[in-house]
């Protein structure tokens, strides 16, 4: 590509990003679901299961500390997840067929939503971070920890961000926001959500062992759980899951797209 | 009035409370998009609590109750009628922003009868929901000592507890007349059951929550239900479960009535 269809094309990528995050700006409390629901299932989980870390074996002596990451991986999520739902206002609204008709390079107009979601992430997995360190869990992955638990909740806003806009392209309307949302939710829990591997029973010992959430998970609680320290085997199962998903979820959505275009 | 006359009013407002109540239901059941997330969710977060919590059992002071999934179902019940409730109040403002609610209020029936229908639908689903979380529960091994009899006072504690959950949604719905802050609260669902013994005992929740589980009405429903499924006291009191539903209907139900009437005076 030359240098000016370079430029065109990150001027395209950059202005439909821009877009998405001015919805944040016109909408007050835009961010507040995807930060306030995390956090009250933080609060809430830690309130209702806070005894877990007693059980002899549990990798940390603070509860909080495990419900951190899976609080900052959900926010992720949800931010995620959202952009699809706007895409589907936007696909409602007409706006989305006009993008079409534009000679924008295709992939751009995933990539400009993708590029909100790990923006519009950055709000809520920081501040359940800043109201985890409050109440309780030190940093014991120090700064190598931080960056995978930042690694971890991105890269998995833009899975989520990619399921969204798969979702809202094949469906074409806003009800799809609560399956989108769902799906999140279940590939969350389905997974050491509360409890590592060891101490899970019945059927999901089998399932979470499957889900790749359970490595990101491990991914990201390398910053906060002193039983899963920094290392290189408690990093490339999550960077791999991550991939396999970022992956599945582009090639499906660039497919849905192709199919909306034709 | 004559005795003829308020039985003959009795006997209209009858009809339209159980007509109210067949549209409520009718609607929801319609509408399953907005009906599904309250049977669905509490049981995905009962597979996940009931699998990925059980080695609670372990700990110190944690109740001998055979199986981990009787204990939580309470919780789950407990869940599923505050999503109903929820759902409840989402409806009436759509009925506000749709224009149904003004021809309902020009009619000639009492403004009380609109209420009642609403909750009692939302009772019916509260019903529904626990027969179908109890019958899940029993197929993955939970066993309630406390038999027919006490299967059968849960369940009429979770239609009290719907009514109740229905009677908030009411409420806030009618104050506020608006569809997308109900939407908007369905993170508080989550406050109100979390500060609750939901899926713990009271004595294993952190002190805050343990000092704030008090306070709130819903402790007591909870563990009315586990001490009828179970049989048990020292699990909860049934009687004091019924109080506090009852109450919390009451409650509820005269602030919707409330906030009707301070709709229809603006």
């Amino acid at each position: 590509m030359s240098t000016s269809g370079l430029a065109y094309t990150g001027g395209v990528g950059f202005a439909l990003w821009r877009r998405s995050l001015l919805e944040l700006a016109r909408v007050r409390g835009g961010l507040l679901p995807t930060t306030l629901a995390p956090l009250i299932f933080l609060l809430g989980s830690l309130g209702q299961f806070g005894r877990l870390d007693q059980l002899v074996g549990f990798p940390t002596t603070s509860y909080i500390a495990w419900l951190v990451p899976l609080s900052c991986l959900q926010a992720a999520g949800f931010a995620g997840g959202a952009t699809g739902a706007n895409l589907a206002r936007d696909i409602e609204a007409g706006w989305f067929d006009r993008l079409l008709s534009s000679p924008a390079p295709r992939p751009l107009l995933i990539l400009g939503p993708v590029m909100a979601a790990v923006t519009r992430c950055l709000v809520p997995v920081t501040v359940i971070l800043a109201a985890g360190l409050v109440l309780g869990p030190g940093l014991t992955g120090g700064l190598f920890g931080i960056a995978m638990l930042y690694l971890a909740a991105v890269s998995f806003s833009i899975v989520a961000s990619l399921w969204g806009i798969t979702l809202a392209l094949r469906a074409r309307s806003q009800q799809v926001g609560p399956l989108i949302q769902n799906g999140v939710f279940v590939a969350v829990f389905l997974s050491t959500a509360y409890t590592p591997l060891p101490f899970l029973k019945g059927w999901l010992a089998v399932a979470a062992p499957y889900n790749p959430v359970t490595y990101v998970l491990q991914m990201g609680r390398q910053a906060t759980v002193s039983g899963i320290e920094p290392s290189w085997a408690h990093t490339w199962p999550g960077l791999l899951a991550l991939a396999g998903m970022v992956a599945l979820f582009g090639l499906l959505a660039l497919r849905q797209l192709r199919r909306v275009d034709r | 009035m004559s005795t003829v006359a308020l039985e003959r009013d009795v006997a209209t407002q009858g009809r339209v409370i159980v007509a109210l109540t067949e549209r409520a239901l009718r609607v929801q059941m319609r509408r399953a998009q907005f009906l599904l997330p309250s049977f669905l969710l509490p049981l995905l977060l009962l597979a996940v609590i009931a699998s990925g919590t059980s080695a609670a059992q372990q700990l110190p002071g944690f109740p001998s109750t055979g199986s981990y999934v009787g204990f939580v179902v309470s919780g789950t019940i407990m869940q599923g009628t505050l999503l109903a409730g929820l759902m409840a109040g989402i409806a009436i403002a759509s009925d506000i922003e749709g224009g149904f609610f003004d021809r309902l209020l020009s009619a000639p029936v009492n403004r009380a009868s609109i209420v009642l229908g609403r909750v009692l639908g939302t009772a019916v689903i509260g019903i529904a929901q626990a027969v179908l979380f109890l019958s899940v529960a029993l197929a993955f091994g939970a066993d309630f000592p406390g038999g027919i009899v006490g299967v059968a006072l849960a369940i009429l504690l979770a239609a009290l507890s719907a009514s109740a959950a229905a009677g908030l949604g009411a409420a806030i719905a009618l104050r506020t007349g608006s569809l997308s802050l109900m939407q908007n609260l369905f993170p508080f669902v989550f406050v109100l059951l979390f500060i609750a013994p939901a899926f713990f005992p009271r004595e294993l929740l952190s002190p805050v929550l343990e000092t704030i589980s008090v306070v709130n009405p819903l402790s007591y429903v909870v563990e009315g239900m586990r001490g009828a499924l179970f049989d048990s006291s020292a699990l909860g009191s049934v009687a004091l479960g019924f109080a506090a539903a009852a109450g919390s209907v009451l409650l509820t139900c005269a602030l919707a009535v409330w906030a009707m009437r301070a709709r229809v005076r603006s």
